[in-house]
This record gives structure tokens, sequence and C-alpha cells, in this order.
């Protein structure tokens, strides 16, 4: 456990000093980890069971099977979730799936008057677009987007999604509150005071009048990349 | 150590169910937020904060722009109202269209009919009610002949009520008295796009906002009045900031705070301003000469003149000589004359502040004259556009026709070609149609005050606080059998009817709405309406069946009416028999005209190859002229019919703030909106300091006709020598005030400008509460 725990420690360590010098994101080098360690696991074991197994005493095979069976996996769960958690923050890997090509492709064009577009093109949001506004602030935000990201992964590999797709539920407007409610601008707005109680309960979305936040369904179309 | 077994218990508990309980708990703070909304679900998906059973697609009840809404419905309620993506807004809303959720369940809902007796409305039932209004109708008819009644309607009807009250009247009853209050809001528009293009309606639509590149906004707070035509606007600047945005407004509203160019204009001053754009095209060489030579011809009044004429015409109307009457620097006329005609493509956008003058329709011709002009017409973002009011004045009441002087698509009922054609589309005996226009709204109103009019059927309006100078009509309406049909009471109009008829609404019926671009698009019967409230039509077919009318009116459901309509409106240029409910009820509307059910709609008329009624290959086919050709209108600016002088110095003009609609029926008793009064006159700080006028104070605004108090709110935001309030509310009647002077062409009356002079109350302090 002390060992996890140190691992645990190490992550943001590696994501923010050496690492990013060397051109490598941390979530990149946690991978690399992961990606040996299993490797490393699965010869391990094979090797113990079938050709070094009569070289040790019971103790020894016991060690190497804790090893094989539970060390490596654990490093090799830590790169796979640190790069979950990680890599899956980028646009880029949000643009992995086709589905989402119209959303990217509008994200970062320069005449979209979409508010995605538009806090993309002006840096009102540095990086992260995507992850940024999907995921709300506090664990159970990241939590609650994990697992919309895990659930639209799912649909993606499976197929089982249909387009055009749809956001679920309510968007949290704390998201967008969190930058623009101490603003005198939005204060000012007699609106946003009369709808108060909706706005932050999430039964009104902020969006409704000042979207479209990505471009509507019809216009997806003539977005959506080249190849299918 | 070993312990007693008894002492590891803490207070009961278990050290292995304290672990257990911890987990658990752990995992409640962790998920809990999560499956906040929802319960169980919320761990696999994000949950709406409303359940909802079905969602229902549909049109917005408030405004010209007619937004595409989704509409949640649970348990027999509507309980959400969102955006509908597919439609032209893109999901967008504002205030007004996503509280749709609230204004059927508000508490002044009409519930039962009611007949005054002795001065007091006394509940009634169907039957004695509609006994009691046939008889007094048919008594009218009997004695003083068909025009002793009148109906007088709204923009907010369906298509398929406005259309059978018109049939119902004018080829049954056999009056033109069908009036409408389009006639306060749309009728010097309409007549503009007739008299220009020989057919009404916009020749343009919303896509073009996403082509042009220089806007010309004159007579319309846009972003508080259409805010999502404002929107589209401000997506094209947002996109291409170079777009360039001229507002013409004598207030610096939210409108103008977004423009490059601001021209405070004094209102009324229009036909001077345009004359001296006009004058500026020609001095900069900007005129199209294909389309002078191709597509225009030139009239002053009956005579047919040529450009020449309009040269020398405008030579008065110098950017110099205008400026002190319009009260708009020179220079500043030059830059917009500059940037409207050096624009790759130019659309204006004007409503009331245009049409509600008493120059209402020459200032509509020569805004269409100014595109014309330079060629900024028919081209993607080349457009002259007005935007209606209502969410269906265009379809409801103008393409119906159902207005006194007026037949359905355009046609005249002076003209007997045109009477005859509609005598046989409906199936009535020649000579029918009575060729005599009946009386439009002030004409109608002055009947009722000489008692030339004895009944009046009024639908979804509420004249007993829109007319001008109201406190004469309401009088007339008073003493007149008037019976209001509304969805509220009580209303301004309804406390002085004789009878009072409950009314559905919105998705308490089903029906055709159109907006501003000449969209129509359907919204479905989703819930019941309260108590004994019937719809409009149903209202109409039975008035109709008792007065002994069954035989006309034969289409009584609002599907039987549309297929009608369809069919008679393939006898005419404006041809939508392809716009079937089955389409309307799967598609985000569609834009006449549309012959077939194949055809995708019209975005651009008189354009060969676009729209199905232009002919020929050339550049445009102007069809709903004789000779193909539009017609440039040359207009003097005239003197004020209601001047200012050293009695009433200032210049008073009203209109509407984004968060209420019209006089407040409906948003006035919605709980967000409730705490909104606007009960201000807003007064330059100079002006309230000439009459010794503080913030917050009571004052008096008294024109010529009447006087009315407001709080005077003291801001920059409306130019000296004008003041400005809404004509919400229902206490405070600005109309008052307003003069009942109608523009000769459309007979629209001129809200927008009238003198006044303003006071201090007696014995108010300032009273300013924050």
């Amino acid at each position: 456990m002390l060992l996890i725990g140190s691992f645990l420690f190490l992550i943001p360590t590696f994501s923010h000093a050496a690492i990013a010098g060397q051109g490598m994101t941390s979530a990149q080098l946690l991978r690399v980890l992961g990606v040996i360690a299993a490797a490393l696991g699965v010869v391990l074991l094979i090797l113990v069971e079938f050709v070094w197994r009569d070289r040790f005493s019971i103790g020894g095979y016991h060690w190497l099977l804790f090893a094989g069976l539970f060390l490596l996996p654990v490093v090799a769960i830590l790169g796979t979730t640190a790069t979950v958690f990680e890599e899956t923050k980028t646009v880029e890997s949000c643009n992995s799936c086709h589905v989402m090509e119209p959303f990217v492709n509008d994200l970062k064009d320069p005449h979209s008057p979409t508010l995605a577009a538009r806090h993309y093109r002006n840096k009102w949001i540095p990086e992260n677009q995507c992850y940024h506004c999907h995921t709300t602030y506090g664990i159970h935000g990241t939590l609650a987007g994990k697992r919309d990201g895990f659930r639209h992964w799912l649909l993606y590999v499976t197929g089982t999604y249909q387009e055009p797709v749809q956001y679920s539920g309510s968007y949290p407007n704390e998201n967008c509150l969190a930058c623009h409610s101490q603003t005198s601008v939005w204060e000012e707005v007699r609106a946003h005071q009369l709808l108060k109680e909706d706005l932050t309960s999430n039964r009104v979305g902020c969006y409704t009048c000042h979207g479209p936040v990505h471009p509507a369904p019809p216009e997806r179309t003539a977005l959506q990349g080249g190849e299918g | 150590m070993s312990e007693p077994r008894e002492e590891r218990y803490t207070h009961g508990l278990s050290r292995r169910e304290l672990l257990k309980l911890i987990g658990m708990a752990s995992g409640m703070v962790i998920t809990g937020p999560i499956s906040a909304h929802g319960g169980l679900g919320s761990l696999w998906r994000r949950q709406p904060v409303v359940p909802v059973d079905e969602w229902h697609k549909g049109v917005c009840r408030f405004c010209g722009t007619g937004c595409g809404v989704m509409i949640g419905v649970k348990d027999g309620r509507i309980v959400d109202v969102k955006g509908d993506e597919y439609a032209h807004n893109k999901g967008r809303l504002c205030i007004k269209g996503i509280l749709n959720r609230d204004i059927l369940y508000t508490s002044d809902r009409a519930l039962y009919p009611m007949i005054r007796h002795n001065g007091e409305l006394k509940r009634a039932t169907w039957d004695e009610a509609m006994e009691l209004i046939v008889a007094r109708f048919q008594e009218a008819i009997q004695q003083y002949g068909p025009d002793s009644v009148a109906f007088y309607g709204s923009g907010q009807l369906f298509t398929e009520e406005s259309y059978t009250a018109n049939k119902l009247f004018k080829a049954g009853i056999g009056t033109n008295n069908v009036e409408g209050n389009p006639r306060l809001c749309m009728a010097s528009a309409a007549v503009g796009y007739l008299s220009v293009f020989g057919k009404d309606e916009p020749a343009g639509c919303y896509e073009d906002i996403d082509h042009a590149d220089c806007f010309f906004i004159t007579g319309s707070n846009t972003a508080d009045c259409h805010p999502i035509i404002w929107e589209r606007v401000m997506d094209r600047k947002r996109a291409h900031p170079e777009t360039y945005l001229i507002v013409v407004d004598p207030r610096r509203t939210r409108t103008a705070k977004h423009a490059d160019l601001h021209l405070p204009i004094y209102p009324g001053t229009d036909v001077a301003l345009y004359n001296a754009m006009i004058h500026e095209f020609i001095r900069l060489g900007r005129i199209d000469q294909e389309m002078v030579q191709e597509y225009l011809t030139f009239r002053r009044g009956e005579e047919t003149v040529t450009f020449e004429a309009l040269r020398a015409h405008v030579q008065k109307y110098s950017p110099e000589r205008v400026a002190d009457l319009c009260g708009v620097p020179a220079d500043l006329i030059r830059q917009a004359a500059y940037r409207f005609a050096t624009a790759r493509a130019t659309m204006s956008l004007w409503t009331m502040g245009i049409n509600q003058q008493s120059q209402g329709t020459a200032a509509n011709r020569l805004l269409n004259a100014m595109h014309l002009l330079t060629g900024h017409f028919g081209r993607p973002g080349a457009t002259s556009f007005s935007i209606t009011g209502q969410p269906n004045a265009g379809g409801g009441v103008r393409d119906t026709g159902a207005l006194a002087h007026a037949l359905p698509n355009s046609r005249l009922v002076t003209n007997p070609e045109h009477r005859a054609e509609m005598e046989k589309l409906w199936g009535v005996p020649p000579g029918t149609i009575n060729p005599k226009p009946g009386y439009h709204t002030i004409a109608l109103f002055q009947a009722m005050e000489r008692g030339d009019v004895k009944c009046v059927l009024c639908f979804c309006t509420n004249p007993g606080q829109s007319l001008p100078n109201v406190e004469r009509y309401r009088e007339a309406i008073r003493n007149t059998f008037f019976v209001a049909v509304d969805a509220f009471h009580p209303t301004r109009t309804t406390e002085l009817a004789s009878v009072v008829l409950p009314a559905a609404m919105w998705t308490e019926k089903e029906g055709v709405f159109s907006q501003s671009e000449r969209r129509y698009h359907y919204v479905p019967k989703l819930v019941d309406p309260p108590g004994e409230a019937r719809s409009d039509l149903e209202i109409l077919v039975d008035f109709a069946v008792r007065m002994g009318y069954g035989d006309l009116i034969r289409a009584r459901t609002p599907k039987e009416v549309w297929d009608e309509w369809r069919q008679i409106s393939a006898h005419s240029p404006y041809n939508f028999a392809g716009i079937t409910y089955e389409r309307l009820k799967k598609e985000r509307g569609i834009l006449w005209p549309c012959p077939t059910e194949e055809h995708p709609g019209t975005r651009r008329r008189y354009l060969p190859g676009e729209d199905p009624m232009a002919q020929g290959n050339r550049r445009f086919d102007f069809y709903g002229r004789p000779d193909g050709r539009a017609v440039v209108w040359l207009h003097d600016q005239e003197p004020f019919q209601d001047p200012t002088d050293a009695e009433y110095p200032l210049i008073l003009s009203t209109g509407r703030i984004y968060e209420h609609w019209h006089t407040m029926t409906i948003t006035g008793k919605v709980p967000a909106l409730r705490s909104v009064h606007p009960e201000w006159l807003m007064i330059h700080p100079l002006d309230a300091a000439e009459y010794g006028i503080q913030d917050g104070m009571e004052v008096i605004v008294k024109s010529r006709r009447g006087e009315q108090s407001f709080r005077a709110w003291i801001t920059e935001e409306v130019r000296p020598g004008v003041v400005f309030t809404t004509f919400h509310s229902a206490k405070r009647l600005v109309n008052r005030t307003t003069a009942d002077i109608v523009d000769p062409f459309s007979k629209q009356p001129e809200f927008k400008r009238c003198a006044v002079s303003v006071r201090p109350q007696e014995g108010s302090e300032t009273a300013y509460e924050g």
C-alpha cells in the first residue's frame, strides 16, 4: 500500500516538472510505464509458472506471483488510469471519436459564432476546452464527467449511440456561472435576477438565451470529416 | 490484548457494522450529488431537472420571430419549454420563450362565459351567451344592415381562425368590417410591400442575416423586442467582426449600444432621412443602373415619373438640409449612406418604429427603394426585411386578407376581378362581397362611438388598452354590444365588454402560425383548456352555424380549414398548396411560395430559379406588378400632424421592454415576471432639469388628448426633447395621450410620435425606491 501511495504522490510531480520539459506529458509517461508494467507482469507470470517454477522456493515463488499478479498490474492500472484521467481531458482525445468531429471542427473554426468556438478562439479557456465545460468543479464533477466520458466511449465502441447525439439531462450552469456570475455585466442583466432560481437549479440552461453552444444538428453534417 | 466482547461495542454498534456504515457513507458522499436528480439512473447518465413524459415540437406564443420550441408535457400539463435545435432559432429562446411553460397556468384565465347585467358581468352558460350574441347581431343586421356589425381580430389567432372569420363576415354576413390589431402593428409594412412589389410580405428571409455585411436597423429595438433575430445578427458580427451595424433610433437602446454607427433621429423624420440617403447614393454614383433601366418604375402619387425626377426630388434632401430636422449630424448621414451603398450585401431590419407613423407607408416605401436603387436586393444578405410583432400577423391576417380593405392573398375588395375570384373560390353567388371597404380600425371605433356599428366580435386582443387616444374609444366600446373573446379576464377590454367568452390559447388548441420570413409552422394541441374555455375556431363555427351560415363554413376543424385555405392559395402567387398539415407536423415550418408537397419552400422571392412563381431567366421577375417592375415612390417629408409647441414641447414615443409583451395580459401574471413593472417615463437629464423633475418622481404626461401619470426615470438613453415609455402597463395607460392620427395609405395610427408636456405631479417629491 505504501508503494501505491508513493506512486500516487509522484503523478503530479511528473506532470508539472521534469516531464513537461522533455515535451512529454505525465499522462504519456504513465501510459508508457503502464504498458511496460503490464508486459513485464505477463512475461514474469509465464516465466515463473512454466520456466522458473522449479528454481525457486515456495516463498520465492509466492513473492514472484505477488509481483506478477498484483504489484505490476497495480502499476499498469495506475498508468492506464492516469492516461484515462489526464489524456481524456484533451480536445484531441474527444476528437478521436468520429462522432465528435463536427463539434471540434466548429470549435476551431475562426468564423463560427457558437459559444464553444468563441471561448476557444478568444482563449477564454486556454486548454482542454471540451473537458473544461463538460465536467463540473470538485470531485463529484470529475466523477460525473468521467462517468459521461466512459458512457460515451462505451456507446461509441459498441456502436449503440444514435445520431444526432444529444446532451443528456440538464447542463450544470455552475460551469458557466463560476466565471460569469461574479461579473457586473452578469449581475446587471435583469433577466438573470428574474431567473436566478431557475439558473441555480439548472432548470433553465444559460445556453438557452446565449447559445448555441455547438452547431445545431442540421449544421453538423456539413462539419463532419470526409472519411467515415 | 484481548478485551471482553461487550467492550468492543460502541453504543451498540460493532466494529464490522461501523466499517460497513463508513463505507456506505463514503459511497453516498461520492455518488450523492451525481444521483441527486433521477435516483439510480443518474449513476449512468445526467438526468433532467424537470421530469417530462413527452416532448412535442411547437412554436413560441409571443413575437413575430416565431421561435421553434420543444414543449415538455407530464401528467397532462406543460411542465417545461426549451428551444428547438432544429428550428431557425437553433435552440435559442428569450425569457418570454422560456416562460411559455407558465402562461397557461396563470391566475387570471377566463373560465366561463359571462354576460353583463346591470353593469356587472355574471356567469352564463355557453348557450345563453351564444343565443344572446346571435340575437343581437341578427337584430342589428336586420335593422341597420350588415355594416352595423364587425369583427375585430388579432395577429395572435391561428390562421384557420382569422381565415374563417374573414370568410364568414365578407362572404356570409356581407360586410367588410373585418379588422384587427395588425392595423396597429404591420399595416404600413403591408401597404409598403404591396405598393412596391404588387404583393405583400418580405422577399428575403432570416438566412440573409448570415450573409449580410452591413445591417441597417431602423425603428426597431431588435435586442429587446426580437431577441432571437438580434442574436442571429450578433452571430454574424461575432463571426465576422467587420460586419457594420447602423442603428437609427431616437433612443440609445440596447440595440443602438452595439451599433458601429447610431443615428439618434427625432421620431417621425424618417422620410427626410431616407431621402437624404438616396441623395447620397446618387452623389456617390452608387445607383445600380441595370435596376433603374430594367426593373424599376418611378411614381409620384398617381403620376409615373423617371429616375431623373427622383434625382431632382432628392436634391432638397441633402444631408445638411435634413440634419436639423432629423436631429442627426450630416456627417453621420453621409457615413450611413456610404456604408449602406458600398457594402457587399446590406440588409435592413425594421418594425414598429417605422410602421407606427403618420408617414409609415412612405417610410416603408423608401426603405424598399434604398435597396432597389443600390441593387442590395435579391442576393444572399441583401434585402429589405420588415419584422412582424405578433406570432401570426403575417399569415393569419395579412395573407388571409382579414382587414377591411383586403381579400385573401393581396386581393382588394375594391377590385371587381378580385371579388369575383374570391366569390368563385368561396362558392358564393357573384355580387356577394360588398365592393365598399369596411371601417379601418380607428374608423371602426369611431363608427362605434357614433352608434353606426352596433355589435362587435372581438377576438384575442385588448383594444381597451392598445388603441391610441384610448379613453375616447373605451367609451365607444362601453356603448356597443361588444363581445370580448379572450383567454384572460379581467383585462382593460373585458371590463368594458357586454359579453366575455373564455378562449383556449396556445397549446390548448392546434393551428398554424406564421412569422416574419413567410414561414408557416404548426402549434399542436397538447393539453385541455381550463374551465369551459373553447378554441376560437369552435366559437366562430358555433357563431356561424347559429347565424345560419353553416353551409358556408363547412370546414370546421383546423385541418379542414387549412386544407381549404391552402387550396385557395394555389390561385395566387402565394401558392402554398404544398404545405400540408402532415408536412407541418413533421418539418420546422416551410416558407411560402411552396406549390407542391415536394417543394422545399422559397427563401427569396422574385428570383427566377428560386421562386417557383417567377418566370423567365432574368435577374428578377416582379410578378406582382403588371409590368414586372418594382415601384420606387417619391415622397416628401410632411409637416407633423401633432406638432410640438410651447404648451406641448416634448415628443412622446412608446414601445416595449425585453421582459413583457404587449398589454401584459399574458406576461403580467407569469410569476417570474410579476416583479417587473414598466411604469416609468424615460426623460433626458436636460429636460428633467428644465421641467423640475427628479428621478423617481411622479410626473404627469399631458397631450392634446389626455394625461397620465408615470414615475420619472432620468436617463441619457433617450435624447433631449424626447420622452419614452411602454404601452405595457394596464394601470398607467399611455394611450390616453397618444394620437389617433393615421397614415393616409395604411390607416395605421401614429404611436411613435405625439406632442406632450411633462410636469411633476402635485405633492410628489422624489420617490425613488431603488
